[in-house]
């Protein structure tokens, strides 16, 4: 009996000192983000949602081979010989007429991709054609709409395919992480 | 009535499945239970709910890509299995990585220690019916991946350290941030120590509960916490330096009895001694420090030279294994020539741990088997693969 009383008047005391600790927390500002309202900004190097410049990417595939779980596909269109800038033997004649492979299609598949950054890396042109962005807020309602694709012309984030009818379409809804306030 | 009550309560064994959807299992295991009234009289864990093949998966990757598959394993501590596969193929391949990445390797091992047991620190809590310490993990927690974030990009899955050095070095204001997050954690651990660690309830809940002998430990091949905590002073960070732990000053704290609260208080002092570890790497880096044999660290070089980007290691086979979060983290690598491996074996530390359990839960009352297992701070990622 005697022990009893002792161990519940320990633990009483022992649970006051950890409420205690519980009050010194009470006054300090709150730590929670209140996600859709608030967001945070991620740091640059965070691995998002995969931005891509079709413009910018020369189709060596050095992206598809780096890929662990091959998710990316493309398919290289060389440009339209200009003959005013070849010689009669067909070679360029200028650095500017060089005939650099350029993006037919490229597609993603954002059910395989593990977010690594592997690709990214690999990506030898100078201002990478592939990069993470800091998005962090896809959401795919159906398996077809998980391929983006882009073509020459499309914008960063590229198309997604409809489960509709199959056709790709500029991603709607896409959410540009810069616009939102920053970082406490 | 005496007739009534003899035929209408017949005693007999009871069959439970505990899992693989039980909340306290903290994945998929699940433990096949027979119990006596209260009594636990077998306990069969059940695992390979999480079985992806990742051992098979490496042999069809290139030695990069399959470091994205050690993220996988462990996911709550991803940064020592990264570090346990670079250092198998390196010695495969034998590379050496700059001393600078070294640091950077050892500190990142030893936060993500600290966010690992965090992680038990908080769920155990929870387990045992305690829902603040939860609370208060995840919020240093936070800061840690914070930190992670900022250094190479991930959150849980990091893919940092690469095979020869590290993938970035930290960028500006890291090292201030960190050495910020040491000072404000090392006084929170005596918080939890009077959240939690002394309080005679939970006290109570867990000393003298799932009790392992040091002989029973050893034999069943525990490591790790779950070892130490019975008393064999075994850690792979001083049996066997890699890295430069050689050059660091911490201790190894270790159990008496082998109880859940002795596996719970030896990963307690195992945070403290990882943010003094990440203290000293922080000095190394800053170049503050003097280090031992006077060298200074090349400011920048985090990867070794001349590791090409398809490595194809001679063939042979390598054996490395380092303290992860959760024991003795081992990766075996055989290379036959070409640029994937042709085996590559993973010792996962909670694979062995969990196996002790169908010894220590027979006994055990049914409450106690959640101690227990929450005790063992297993991953299930990691006891599939």
């Amino acid at each position: 009996m005697k022990n009893y009383i002792l161990f519940v008047s320990e633990a009483f005391w022992n649970t006051l000192k950890g409420l205690w600790v519980t009050l010194k927390v009470l006054f300090l500002p709150a730590i929670t983000v209140q996600y859709p309202t608030e967001k945070l900004v991620p740091y640059p190097r965070f691995r998002g949602m995969l931005a891509y410049d079709a413009e910018a990417c020369i189709a060596c595939g050095m992206c598809v081979r780096a890929c662990p779980s091959k998710c990316i596909a493309l398919a290289k269109a060389m440009p339209v010989p200009q003959q005013e800038l070849c010689s009669s033997s067909g070679q360029p004649v200028s650095p500017e007429g060089k005939r650099v492979p350029k993006i037919e299609w490229y597609t993603i598949d954002y059910g395989r991709c593990n977010f690594c950054g592997l690709c990214e890396e690999a990506c030898p042109t100078k201002t990478k054609a592939l990069w993470h962005s800091l998005d962090f807020e896809a959401v795919f309602s159906t398996r077809e709409e998980m391929t983006r694709r882009w073509k020459r012309g499309d914008d960063l984030w590229g198309t997604a395919r409809r489960s509709a009818d199959g056709q790709f379409s500029a991603v709607a809804d896409q959410i540009h992480i810069q616009d939102v306030p920053v970082r406490k | 009535m005496t007739q009534e009550s003899s035929t209408a309560l017949k005693t007999g064994q009871m069959f439970i499945n505990f899992g693989p959807q039980h909340p306290s299992t903290h994945g998929v295991l699940r433990i096949a239970l027979t119990v006596e009234g209260e009594v636990v009289v077998k306990a069969d864990p059940d695992v390979g709910y999480l079985h992806r093949g990742i051992e098979k998966l490496f042999e069809a990757r290139n030695y990069s890509q399959g470091l994205i598959l050690t993220d996988r394993l462990d996911y709550v501590s991803a940064m020592p299995n990264n570090l346990a596969y670079c250092l198998a193929v390196e010695r495969l391949a034998a590379v050496q990585p700059p001393l600078r990445a070294q640091y950077l390797r050892v500190m990142v091992s030893e936060l993500t220690r600290i966010a690992s047991h965090l992680v038990f620190f908080g769920t155990f809590s929870v387990d045992m019916g305690a829902f603040t310490p939860f609370l208060y993990a995840f919020r240093e927690r936070e800061m840690i991946l914070d930190l992670f974030e900022m250094l190479c990009g991930g959150r849980l899955l990091y893919s940092y350290i690469r095979v020869g050095g590290v993938s970035a070095d930290c960028p500006a204001g890291w090292e201030e941030k960190c050495g910020e997050f040491i000072t404000f954690f090392k006084p929170r651990l005596k918080d939890y120590d009077t959240l939690l660690s002394f309080n005679p309830i939970f006290k109570d809940r867990t000393a003298n509960v799932g009790r392992i002998s040091a002989a029973q430990a050893l034999s069943w091949g525990l490591s790790g916490p779950n070892l130490r905590a019975s008393g064999p002073d075994y850690d792979v960070r001083k049996a066997e330096p890699y890295c430069v732990y050689d050059k660091l000053d911490f201790t190894v704290p270790t159990g008496k009895t082998g109880s859940c609260w002795d596996r719970y208080y030896c990963r307690m002092l195992e945070m403290g001694q990882s943010a003094e570890i990440v203290l000293q790497c922080l000095d190394a880096l800053a170049g503050t420090a003097c280090l031992p044999a006077g060298r200074e660290l090349p400011p920048g070089e985090i990867m070794a030279k001349g590791v090409p980007k398809i490595l194809k290691p001679p063939a042979g086979q390598a054996y490395a294994h380092i303290e992860a979060s959760r024991g003795d983290l081992g990766f075996y690598a055989v290379s036959d020539g070409s640029p994937t491996p042709y085996r590559m074996h993973v010792r996962g530390p909670s694979f062995l741990n969990v196996a002790i359990l169908q010894e220590i839960l027979a006994g055990c009352k049914i409450a106690d088997v959640v101690a227990v297992l929450g005790s063992f701070d297993i991953v299930l990622g990691e006891v599939d693969r």
